[in-house]
């Protein structure tokens, strides 16, 4: 077993690092408190590749496998998670279905513009009446000529507002229970009859936007259907075991970035003539937020390379992502106690870092619904 | 054309570290590329990228470890490495100017190069000398402290701005072939983009012997020993004055008029 990651990964790893060090993490408590989705970021990490980490070249992606893009998750998650998460949806959720599942027409028209980080990627299943259940969705695609007319509401779909295409997920058969679900592309610039109804305010993740969206006689051509009818409750199983991977990765940059600061304030802050990181409790604390991060990013990295193996990485990446996504907000929390009073101001990170790890046990399946999946897994 | 850029990896130290014997202990460093050889590198691949037919070829003084470093050079648009090391370079006490400019010399003869950019300095040793020291060697003109360059390649004269003391700039000419020292500040180095990073992976790093370069180990020979690493006691003493201008103004004036720096 090897657990050294490839040069080419440090490298990339490292690059990542430094842009983020340089060009992110000034501007992220600013971009929180001003809500705002920063595209001029998005725009740089285009330029470095990092928008196709795990496309195949031939669509214009990097061609890099699910451990590379696992670790840019993690860098970008270090610095913030508002970044980190539009990041991610796009990536595993927005592009990569896209590739898994399109014709070669639907590939080079909508895959390869998100590859090459011409535009942002989306994907909305959830909506008001059906979170956790998406067997109870409402919102229909019924055929109408050549093409389909989408009519209901999705609801907190990242990068919504600023996506480039969505994948929407619909009924198209109300018999058929899960297989007569459907995916379609839509394109929120010329598809009539889409709006962003609400950009939600959060509790954190404010400079990645989540969207209420609407659909009312939108109507669109029947070479937007994503594989094939009824083929998209399978499809989204699989998308949500590789984006489950990346919410693990996410979450484990989420906690290194939290325990950074509070590592580096603990040796600097003195109380009764001693370095606080001196005194056990402190210490103990340090010590265990650095044991859970160990655990996480361990488990994260054997469900990516599990995937890219193209092993069946349902439950290692569900137990990644339970586990990281806990211990984020773990390590988070135990971030602000070490800085004390500093640490429940907005001019210290691990606030920041508090309220973005809790979405984490909330997307892309609950903990609860975590639970559930890993105890199917167990055959309970 | 080809261009030659030296290129070192560096130790990095920490804010807070230990010395153990004669070095700083290894847990307290990070390696990376020379900040200044960051800049050399950058300029040759700006020049490869507006001229047809231009080779970057970087060449290292430095163990195997170096690679990653070198690496990331290829990744930023360089064509291909060259890296010299075998055990009697490993085992030499202390690398000085001298030995370092004759191992590179040997580089440059071999590859036989139109221009040679190096780092004013590096960001361990600081020395300063390694660059104009080869240009000595090899026969080649040089400039040193470069912060503006201007190639006319079929003309086979660079135009360069040197930055010199006090704020002085010199405007020289120099005819190729030539050395040229780069200053951090000449371009905005990029970062690699990570199709860069893969495509490095599969360029040329040759690793080349003393014996491949037509040396023997009596070039390691200095009259040069490092003998003590410690800590300088810091003499600084700064005093802060807060409140607003015309109270803390007169404050400093008294403290300058103390210290004898104004007489009155
Ligand atoms: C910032 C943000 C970004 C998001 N981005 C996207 C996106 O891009 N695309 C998208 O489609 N969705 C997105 N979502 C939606 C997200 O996936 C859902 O919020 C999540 O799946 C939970 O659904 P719900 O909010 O309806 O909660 P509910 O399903 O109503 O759950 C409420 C509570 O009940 C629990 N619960 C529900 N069912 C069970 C059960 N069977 N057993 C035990 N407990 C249960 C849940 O765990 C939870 O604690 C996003 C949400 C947020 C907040």
């Amino acid at each position: 077993m090897d657990f050294d990651l490839p040069d080419e990964h440090r490298m990339i790893r490292e690059t990542v690092r430094d842009f983020c060090a340089e060009e992110i993490e000034p501007i992220a408590q600013d971009i929180e408190d001003e809500h705002r989705f920063p595209a001029e970021v998005f725009d740089e990490l285009a330029d470095l590749d990092v928008m196709g980490v795990p496309v195949a070249e031939e669509y214009g992606g990097l061609g890099g496998d699910y451990l590379m893009y696992a670790l840019v998750a993690e860098e970008l998650g270090r610095v913030s998670g508002s970044i980190g998460l539009s990041f991610v949806a796009h990536t595993s959720l927005g592009a990569k279905p896209i590739e898994a599942f399109g014709s070669e027409e639907q590939k080079e028209r909508w895959l390869r513009p998100l590859a090459e980080g011409d535009g942002l990627g989306a994907w909305a299943l959830t909506e008001p009446g059906s979170g956790s259940d998406a067997s109870n969705m409402q919102t229909t695609a019924q055929r109408e000529g050549d093409g389909y007319v989408l009519d209901g509401t999705k609801q907190f779909i990242t990068n919504a507002s600023v996506a480039e295409s969505i994948l929407v997920k619909a009924v198209t058969d109300p018999e058929a229970g899960y297989d007569g679900i459907s995916t379609f592309v839509v394109d929120p610039a010329a598809d009539d009859g889409f709006s962003v109804s609400t950009v939600w305010d959060k509790m954190g993740l404010n400079a990645s936007p989540t969207c209420e969206i609407q659909f009312e006689d939108c109507w669109v051509p029947e070479e937007r259907l994503l594989g094939g009818e009824g083929e998209g409750w399978t499809q989204t199983m699989k998308t949500l075991d590789g984006g489950r991977i990346s919410i693990a990765a996410l979450s484990v940059g989420l906690a290194q970035g939290a325990f950074d600061a509070a590592r580096e304030y603990a040796r600097e802050r003195e109380q009764f003539g001693h370095a606080i990181s001196k005194f056990d409790a402190i210490r103990d604390k340090l010590v265990s937020m650095d044991r859970k991060i160990e655990r996480a990013r361990l488990l994260t990295q054997k469900a990516a390379t599990t995937y890219d193996a193209g092993g069946d990485a349902t439950r290692l990446s569900s137990l990644a992502k339970l586990d990281a996504s806990e211990i984020s907000r773990e390590v988070a929390e135990d971030a602000v106690q070490v800085l004390g009073g500093y640490g429940y101001t907005e001019d210290f990170s691990p606030q920041r870092f508090y309220r973005d790890a809790k979405l984490m046990e909330i997307g892309e399946g609950t903990s609860e619904i975590q639970h559930a999946i890993l105890g199917d897994e167990l055959g309970l | 054309m080809k261009i030659l850029v030296t290129v070192k990896e560096v130790a990095e130290v920490e804010d807070e570290f230990e010395i153990s014997g004669d070095d700083i202990a290894e847990q307290y460093l990070e390696y990376d590329l020379n900040e200044w050889d960051d800049y050399a590198v950058e300029e040759a691949v700006q020049i490869s990228e507006e001229a047809e037919d231009v080779e970057v070829v970087t060449a290292t003084i430095g163990p195997e470890r170096a690679e990653e470093t070198i690496r990331m050079a290829l990744a930023k648009g360089a064509d291909r490495a060259v890296r010299v090391w075998d055990d009697d370079i490993e085992s030499a006490s202390y690398l000085d100017v001298e030995a370092k400019a004759e191992l590179l010399a040997a580089v440059v003869e071999e590859e036989d190069p139109d221009l040679v950019l190096t780092g004013v300095q590096a960001g361990d040793e600081s020395n300063g000398a390694t660059g104009v020291t080869l240009a000595e060697k090899i026969g080649f003109e040089w400039a040193a402290v470069v912060n503006q360059l201007d190639l006319d390649i079929e003309g086979g004269v660079a135009n360069v701005h040197r930055e010199l003391e006090g704020g002085v700039e010199e405007l020289t000419e120099v005819e190729s072939p030539a050395v040229l020292t780069i200053q951090s500040g000449i371009n905005e180095p990029r970062y690699a983009s990570l199709r860069g990073i893969r495509q490095a992976q599969s360029k040329p790093l040759d690793v080349q012997t003393l014996d491949d370069i037509g040396l023997d180990a009596d070039v390691l020979e200095s009259p040069l020993a490092q003998t003590d690493l410690y800590e300088p006691e810091s003499e600084g003493d700064a005093t802060v004055w807060n409140g607003d201008a015309e109270e803390t103004a007169g404050q400093l004036a008294e403290f300058l008029r103390d210290k004898g720096v104004v007489e009155g």
